[in-house]
């Protein structure tokens, strides 16, 4: 394997990792502090059970989150010592304002988990808070990053150095606020949609359960919010994207020729040789408007730049398609659930219902990650987009394969063991909590 | 010299302040809790339950807080002191990588040993995992700290050999990399007399303190010794300057005291003593290596001439500045949370 393809997959397979704990680091203490709020409210016990049952699980991926992390901070400078170089100095700023919040987020989380007893019981509710509120913040700073590879600002790039070096402009350029929006939305979605569907499988398998009843709510209301405002922010991105760099928004919808009206393209294989789209649906000038909020808008295609700048055709098409067509399910599913909701309660614990969750429980996290890999392959060839190339940045040490291939195998057991353990976990929440199997008639 | 150091801007030894600082308290801190992993080797049958109780109800809370004393440090680096960190990055790839899967192994058997449902057979395979990768990763730290000194880091090279591995396949980084297991092992112990209860176990620690503390001496000496073989001139150094040559002679009188107050169980006082040894031994250490951050044949990499530039180090420091401000408050209510409440 070359030297470069083994540093990309062992920083996306680190990355893909990575994500699935942080995102479910960052929206799972807010799940927890939902129904612990209401047990304070309330004084139901089936609220204490829940968020104590979730704390426990979560505890695993927290502890996973934040060992893969530590492994990223490591990574980026073992595969690509010559872009954090250059970008140190100028995008330092939001990962040690990362570090930042991680800090505060690993105390509070320790007096979260350690502390039921010790603190006062509105205390232990905010420390809770808090501890979502800090992993929150890691995660908008580390987009910020993120958008900067994608928006470079904040310096001035003369004869192959930085000069003129503003972190805070760097750190606040153009694209972090939509991309970050777009994130943190994701992880409320992926999770609440994936605790959802767990709850929904032990529902039907244990009807009239009020502890999965009422867990189910919580995530599902929380996934649905995310999900009906998920297709506005993405909007807005596209938008982003459109003005900064139309190279990778005309890879994302295989848009080969300059055009007015331009579709959107529903499937379909890109073919970088004939440069057309094979078994696609065109959608004519819905891409404009997307791009531009204007129907007739000029989009520009690939034809406007050079061939050898062009990303991976099929894996950024086909990964967007996979992003919008979770998005849109999950919306729907949404639109379905708060109307019930309101209108209808009893009908979220039909059994064809709980179904559709149940067959949604992985939708989020697959959006997640196709979301990432349009945003991270269609910036090849860049790592800094118009500044420098992946291929200039890698490191110079020969043989990456061999830790590709060991962190590939150690990434696979870790994630056997989490799902094995998180198994263990849902069996033993039935007997440690008996209001799980209980039916209660007054709730 | 004396004109290189005052010239420097205070944003400059504000972030050099927090750089020592967190590798100080991660020896410190971090140290204790990787040495408790090693003292698991030693645990007796008969103890074994109740000292591994004592030792996850001490460290349960605070080990995550630990480990960020170390991204702390790799973030100062490559915002402040980016060329280092890009050569260190180069060039210690293979120690790094296998400090990192030390950090993930340790970080997920401890969570998973911890917070498994059931507590089974699987007990046993995570009690594997950590021991292991808790002398595996102090291991490759030492490592990577006894790389940078002078003849570790070959910029240019013509071989793998000499590029890669080189650096720190060689008789003084491995045995810092002992000296480091050694001397978190002791750090451990003496924290874990004062977490016991009186009697047979703080008995049983303390035993393991004082044997910890000659094995650590003794590997101290084996450092010296590979410095020798090495080429390095390592006393010299020392005797060269003042401070160190004061710290080390410190550490070592202090010595005497630590084992009087071993044996009469003073626990407060053989904890100070312990960690004003660490202390005295890294300063000492840090001394003789100012300015310089890593050691090259064409020109030393030091603090002054590789930093990043004026603004960047300025928003860094006020980054750090801010940031402790909510995190030494929090940090403290952590540790009174759980250190002095000693009723349950
Ligand atoms: C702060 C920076 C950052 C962040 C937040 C992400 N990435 Fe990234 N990613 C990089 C920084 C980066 C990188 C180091 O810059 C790479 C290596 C080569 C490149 O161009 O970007 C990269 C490459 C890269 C590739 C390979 C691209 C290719 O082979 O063409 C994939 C598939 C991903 N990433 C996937 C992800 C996923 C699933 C993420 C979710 C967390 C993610 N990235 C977040
Ligand atoms: C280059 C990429 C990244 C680096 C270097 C990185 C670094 C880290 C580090 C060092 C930790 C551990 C902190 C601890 O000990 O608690 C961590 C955890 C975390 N990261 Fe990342 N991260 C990266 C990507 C991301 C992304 C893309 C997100 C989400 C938007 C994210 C969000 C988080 C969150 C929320 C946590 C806390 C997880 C938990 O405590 O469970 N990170 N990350
Ligand atoms: C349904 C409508 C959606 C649209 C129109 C949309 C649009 C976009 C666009 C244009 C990008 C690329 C940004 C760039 O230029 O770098 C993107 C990235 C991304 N999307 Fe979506 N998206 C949608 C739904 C979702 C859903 C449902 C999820 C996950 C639950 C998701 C997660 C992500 C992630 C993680 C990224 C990469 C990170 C980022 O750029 O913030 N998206 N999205």
């Amino acid at each position: 394997m070359e030297n470069l393809l083994a540093a990309r997959a062992q920083m996306a397979l680190s990355l893909g990792f990575h994500i699935i704990f942080a995102s479910i680091g960052m929206a799972m203490p807010f799940l927890m502090a939902i129904s612990h709020y209401k047990w304070l409210r309330s004084g139901k016990q089936v609220f204490f059970d829940i968020s104590r049952a979730w704390s426990r699980g979560v505890a695993i991926f927290f502890a996973t989150g934040a060992v893969s992390g530590t492994a990223l901070s490591f990574e980026l400078g073992l595969l690509w010592p010559k872009f954090m170089q250059h970008a140190g100095p100028i995008i330092g700023m939001p990962f040690s304002w990362e570090g930042t919040a991680f800090f505060v987020e690993a105390i509070a989380l320790g007096l979260f988990l350690y502390g039921r007893k010790r603190l006062p019981r509105w205390i232990h509710w905010g420390v809770g808070v808090v501890v979502g509120i800090s992993g929150v913040l890691s995660g908008i700073f580390v987009v910020c990053a993120n958008a900067w590879m994608n928006n470079p600002a904040g310096f001035d790039w003369v004869n192959g150095q930085a000069v003129n070096i503003d972190p805070m402009r760097a750190m606040f350029n153009p694209g972090w606020r939509t991309e970050a929006l777009h994130m943190i939305l994701a992880a409320f979605e992926a999770t609440g949609f994936a605790v959802a569907g767990i709850h929904a499988f032990l529902l039907i398998r244990s009807r009239g359960s009020v502890f999965h009843r009422e867990a189910f709510k919580i995530a599902m209301l929380v996934g649905a919010i995310a999900a009906l405002l998920q297709p506005l922010s993405g909007d807005r991105l596209a938008k982003g994207t459109a003005q900064h760099q139309p190279l990778k928004l005309a890879a994302m919808e295989s848009h080969f020729e300059t055009s007015t009206y331009a579709p959107i393209i529903v499937g379909g294989i890109p073919d970088k040789k004939t440069e057309r789209v094979r078994f696609g649906i065109p959608i004519p000038g819905l891409l404009s408007f997307l791009a531009k909020d204007d129907f007739s808008a000029e989009v520009k295609g690939l034809d406007a730049f050079p061939k050898d700048e062009w990303p991976p055709l099929v894996p950024v098409h086909i990964a967007f398609q996979i992003m919008v067509g979770c998005g849109t399910a999950l919306a729907g599913l949404s639109l379905l659930f708060l109307f019930f909701l309101f209108r209808n309660p009893s009908r979220l614990a039909h059994k064809r219902f709980l179904m559709l969750a149940v067959l949604a429980t992985p939708l989020g996290f697959l959006a997640l990650e196709a979301g990432w890999t349009v945003t991270e392959v269609g910036r090849q060839p860049w790592i800094i987009y118009g500044i420098m190339k992946t291929a200039d940045a890698v490191t110079p040490m020969p043989g990456l394969q061999y830790p590709f291939f060991m962190f590939a195998v150690i990434y696979v057991f870790l994630f056997g063991v989490v799902s094995w353990l998180m198994l263990r976990h849902i069996n033993a929440v039935a007997q440690d909590y008996p209001s799980s199997a209980n039916e209660d008639v007054h709730a | 010299m004396l004109d290189l150091v005052t010239n420097q801007p205070i944003t400059l030894w504000i972030v050099i302040g927090f750089l020592a600082v967190s590798l100080l308290l991660y020896c410190l801190l971090g140290g204790a809790d990787f040495g408790a992993g090693v003292l698991e080797i030693f645990l007796r049958k008969r103890q074994r339950v109740e000292q591994h109780k004592i030792i996850e109800k001490a460290m349960g809370p605070v080990w995550e807080a630990n480990h960020m004393w170390l991204i702390l440090m790799v973030v100062i680096l490559f915002m402040g002191f980016p060329e280092v960190y890009s050569l260190i990055s180069i060039h210690l790839h293979l120690p790094l990588t296998a400090m990192l899967i030390g950090i993930i192994a340790r970080g997920c058997s401890f969570t998973f040993r911890h917070y498994d449902a059931k507590k089974g057979r699987s007990q046993k395979s995570y009690a594997v995992f950590f021991i292991f990768s808790s002398v595996w990763t102090p291991l490759c730290l030492g490592i990577v700290m006894g790389s940078l000194i002078p003849g570790g880091i070959h910029p240019v090279y013509a071989t793998y050999r000499e590029g890669f591995i080189d650096s720190w396949f060689r008789p003084f980084p491995l045995a810092l990399g002992l000296f480091t297991v050694c001397l978190f092992t002791f750090l451990a112990a003496v924290f874990l007399i004062g977490e016991s209860p009186a009697g047979e176990i703080r008995t049983s620690f303390t035993r393991r303190a004082r044997v910890a503390s000659i094995v650590t001496v003794l590997a101290g000496g084996v450092v010296f010794f590979a410095a020798q073989l090495d080429d390095i001139i390592l006393i010299p150094r020392f005797l060269h300057s003042a401070i160190a040559t004061a710290c080390m002679i410190l550490a070592t009188i202090s010595l005497p005291f630590f084992w009087m107050g071993l044996r009469k169980e003073w626990i407060w006082t053989v904890r100070s003593l312990a960690g004003i040894q660490v202390v005295l031994i890294l300063s000492a250490w840090l001394w003789i290596q100012f300015p310089v951050l890593v050691h090259l044949p064409g020109g030393d990499l030091t603090l002054f001439n590789s930093h990043a530039p004026d603004r960047t180090l300025f928003q860094l420091a006020a980054a750090l500045l801010v940031g402790s401000a909510f995190i030494l408050p929090s940090l403290f209510y952590l540790f009174q949370v759980f250190k002095l409440d000693e009723e349950d």
